[in-house]
């Protein structure tokens, strides 16, 4: 059944506007989605993604291996700068990994219904970007063979962590979190997981989707408890969206260092983790709805409405920029000063103004609804996005360090091949890890999906009588699409 | 879901709102008088009048920041559940213009106000390297600009909705939604660099970045406290009895919760960072609150202004009862004076608290007025907005 999709986007205050479009019932939503991970082997494009995923995985692996057969002398780091690449590395994949649960926790208490389309695409693409963030603070301690130190593990030696060190507070902030995301989205899985058990073909399936879903038989007293659960671990997650960028922040921001010492930090860094985590989910999701004809259950309003959240956090990300900038001259302090100029004027002023042109321009043109409901815009922002907020951190982090306050001490910094190889290995895990997501996880959750669709509420508005137990509405009346009239008609 | 039936209710403020307007307005008139003429009584060069007279001005002007915020935030989620909550904030947020003329004894004397605008400034070379910002005549261009931006915004959207009244046109709504996001970003500039000039240039040396985004923070808290308390006393009126439901208190109270720890979050930010790293010329503000008498009224602000509303507001049962949800109400709300307090007077007096009878007549005078200015908006127009389009959602909103 093709039928041309509804304009949801248009506003109309009278009218809450459905969310999934092209007369799509309980069943229809299940057999899109389930059979995306049903089909006996996936498309083509499919096998040469993950075949180039897995390449690149391969390179991360080798550049790992000579890193530590070597020495971190491979990289570029010198004295000042012994942060470069792997910690902007570390802080761009933890920024990407913020727009999954502030979707699943955040947008939840705000009650927004939308949420439910991309959550666990969103989720999935936290989970992968904290495993590729994870790696680097892990391999840039030069004797890797002791990174468990990072952990306050008793032993033999009477050696602890400095707890005083917001270093150490990262390992907890973003294992905390890591943890708490996997919680989340498995525990949001299960009902789908049920689902899939319920449909296996073969008996691996139902074996491996029968252990995972936990005995879920979809009865009152289990969605009761799912329900609860998923609103205490929604309140409980949503300090963690906030804390762990704060605590990122203070790796920087608890020095003395110009340009690293402000107090605006926190909060501005979580203002552009959530910027480039949308980013991320845009960029994905773009071509992810197009290949798995997943467009009227991810419609141009959820990318409308992505696309404002990106929006006001750039521009607060830009705002933030403005004030900082203010401050440096208003403190009168020279070193301060000099610090910002030397960004935006000094040897890495075109790392500068790539921030500043990505992060703070591109967003600005979603203030027209029209470069909002366009593809090739939305998709072509999101990457500039993404470029612009791995050159933010690349800039806080290099410029501060290669130019302190001693002339005597200043130093540039130029990555080695083995650095820019490594990030690109990093991109490799990571589409690995999302390929093989799609290809055996529900990529959308529909339990949740379901409970947003006017079917989940035949007790009100025009639905009242219509329908039946298992979401099956008269064709004709699904099909009015996005103009039912919410409450009383 | 029942739509709440709003048929019964009464929606006007009637004769009742004149005889408040006057009688508040008189009480505001006569404190400020006898404030004044205490100043001027005084041997101080009416400084204990300035500081006192700036610590209630900023306390409640917060307060009318905060509902514009709320209002430009209403209107650009396109929120339906606090459609019915919506008047009082508009009515808070349109007491810009007589705080603008409430300004006037400030702007006489920024001498004893702002070392930067006193005879001392031009010995001091940080402050010589300022004077491109701190200077009287453009920190009073700044000041006009605040404040006719600020009630220019109230008043369209405060007009427009009541326009929607009679017609009910939901083109209306759209175009405030429109213009409610550039909104915010004119918000945002405005209420950051207006708590650079008001209160962080009280220590012209030191600076914050993120002072901007802490007293956003505290005006919101705020505002969230006085709105049920307003809304409660409404009810307590016999008006908008059926509107508002315990359904709404709910949201307000969990509203409040989120900007109380987001409160919390920005102060212990700006406290962590500067403790932490230690650079004298930053540390010089903490130290001066971490001092003398101001350190154990520190400790109250870190317990009152966080600990103890986040465990009071943490309960559903607390947030869905009118009694409770008002006393948390009330407790947040002078936690937030509290703060004002702790950000305007340690300049002035760092060795003591400097509380006097003084604070009393300013507090009670701006705030007589503010009570005066904020009925009279309220009787202007329905309590509650009667044309919204999404007025149903909200009668029949629902924690669920």
């Amino acid at each position: 059944m093709k039928t041309a999709i509804p304009d949801s986007t248009v506003d109309d205050p009278r009218v809450r506007p459905e969310l999934i479009l092209g007369g799509n019932d309980f069943t229809t939503v299940t057999d899109k989605v389930a059979g995306l991970m049903e089909r006996p082997r996936p498309p083509r494009a499919w096998y040469i993604a993950f075949a180039v995923s897995l390449a690149l995985t391969g390179v991360l692996v080798a550049m790992i291996g000579y890193l530590v057969l070597t020495g971190v002398g491979v990289w570029g780091l010198n004295n000042p700068v012994g942060w470069g690449f792997d910690i902007t590395n570390f802080v761009f994949w933890v920024g990407i990994g913020h727009a999954g649960t502030l979707i699943s926790a955040i947008l939840f208490l705000f009650r927004q219904k939308w949420r439910t389309s991309i959550n666990r695409f969103a989720e999935a693409m936290t989970i992968f970007a904290v495993v590729c963030a994870g790696l680097f603070p892990a391999i840039h301690v030069g004797r890797i063979w002791l990174a468990w130190w990072l952990f306050p593990l008793p032993n033999q030696q009477q050696v602890w962590p400095n707890f005083r060190s917001p270093l150490l507070w990262d390992v907890f902030a973003v294992s905390s979190y890591m943890f708490v995301s996997l919680m989340f989205w498995y525990m949001g899985m299960i009902p789908d997981l049920a689902t899939l058990r319920d449909r296996a073909k073969t008996k691996v399936r139902q074996i491996v989707y029968g252990i995972f879903s936990l005995g879920w038989r979809g009865s009152n007293r289990q969605w009761h408890r799912y329900e609860r659960a998923y609103l205490l671990l929604a309140a409980l997650a949503t300090p963690l969206v906030v804390s762990v960028h704060s605590v990122v922040s203070f790796d920087f921001a608890a020095s003395q260092l110009p340009g690293w010492h402000t107090t605006v930090f926190p909060p501005y860094f979580v203002a552009g983790a959530i910027f480039s985590g949308f980013a991320m989910v845009m960029m994905l999701i773009i071509p992810a709805r197009q290949y798995f004809g997943l467009k009227d259950i991810v419609t141009m309003r959820h990318l409308d409405n992505m696309s404002k959240i990106i929006l006001a956090t750039g521009s607060m990300v830009g705002f933030a920029y403005a004030i900082e900038f203010f401050m440096a001259w208003y403190s009168g302090n020279p070193y301060e000063m000099f610090t910002f100029l030397n960004r935006a004027m000094g040897p890495y002023s075109w790392a500068y103004w790539i921030m500043v042109s990505c992060n703070v321009l591109t967003p600005q043109l979603f203030w027209f609804k029209k470069l909002r409901g366009s593809i090739p815009v939305l998709f072509v922002a999101s990457i500039l996005i993404n470029v612009g907020m791995w050159f933010e951190r690349f800039v806080i982090i290099v410029t501060s360090l290669s130019r302190d306050f001693l002339p005597g001490s200043w130093l540039s910094y130029t990555p080695t091949y083995v650095e820019i190889l490594t990030f690109a290995g990093s991109f490799g895990l990571f589409f690995t890890l999302f390929l093989l997501f799609v290809r055996y996880l529900p990529m959308v959750a529909m339990a949740e999906v379901k409970s947003v669709m006017p079917q989940a509420h035949l007790e009100e508005g025009i639905h009242k009588g219509l329908g039946d137990y298992w979401g099956d509405m008269p064709q004709q009346h699904g099909e009015k699409g996005g103009h039912h009239r919410g409450g009383k008609s | 879901m029942q739509r709440a039936d709003i048929t019964k209710d009464n929606l006007q403020l009637g004769a009742r709102a004149a005889k408040v307007t006057w009688l508040a307005g008189a009480i505001g008139l006569v404190a400020i008088a006898a404030a004044v003429l205490l100043g001027l009584l005084s041997s101080d060069g009416g400084e204990s009048f300035a500081t006192a007279y700036l610590t209630a001005f900023v306390f409640f002007l917060t307060l009318a920041l905060g509902a514009l915020f709320f209002v430009l935030l209403q209107h650009v989620t396109g929120a339906g559940w606090g459609v019915v909550v919506r008047r009082p904030a508009e009515a808070i947020a349109g007491v810009f213009p007589l705080f603008a003329v409430l300004s006037i004894p400030l702007l006489f004397n920024l001498h004893s106000i702002y070392p930067w605008a006193g005879g001392e400034a031009a010995s001091d070379h940080v402050l010589a390297g300022k004077a491109a910002y701190l200077n009287v005549p453009f920190f009073l261009i700044r000041w006009i600009a605040y404040f006719g931006i600020w009630s220019l915004m109230a008043s369209y959207f405060r007009r427009t909705s009541a326009r929607q009244d009679g017609s009910g046109d939901p083109a209306l709504t759209i175009k405030m939604e429109r213009l409610s996001a550039p909104g915010m970003v004119v918000f945002a500039l405005t209420a950051t660099f207006f708590s650079f000039d008001v209160l962080m240039s009280r220590d012209p040396h030191w600076y914050s970045t993120i002072y901007g985004v802490y007293l956003f923070s505290g005006s919101v808290v705020g505002f969230c406290a006085v709105l049920p308390l307003l809304t409660l006393s409404l009810q307590r009126w016999g008006r908008i009895q059926h509107a508002v439901t315990r359904e709404h208190y709910h949201d307000l109270g969990k509203l409040t919760f989120a900007f109380v720890v987001f409160w919390a979050y920005i102060a212990f930010s700006q406290f962590m960072l500067m403790w932490y790293s230690n650079i004298p010329e930053e540390t010089s503000w903490y130290l001066r609150r971490l001092s003398g008498p101001w350190s154990g009224f520190s400790l109250i602000l870190l317990l009152g202004h966080f600990v103890i509303p986040f465990w009071l507001l943490i309960s559903r049962g607390v947030k869905r009862r009118p009694a409770t949800l008002a006393f948390a109400a009330s407790w947040v709300l002078l936690m937030h004076l509290l703060d004002v307090y702790w950000l305007t007077m340690p300049e002035s007096s760092p060795t003591s608290l400097g509380f006097s009878l003084m604070h009393v007549l300013c507090l009670a005078g701006v705030g007589a007025l503010m009570i005066a200015a904020v009925t009279y908006n309220l009787s202007r127009s329905a309590l509650i907005p009667v044309g919204d389009p999404r007025l149903d959602e909200s009668l029949s909103f629902e924690n669920v």
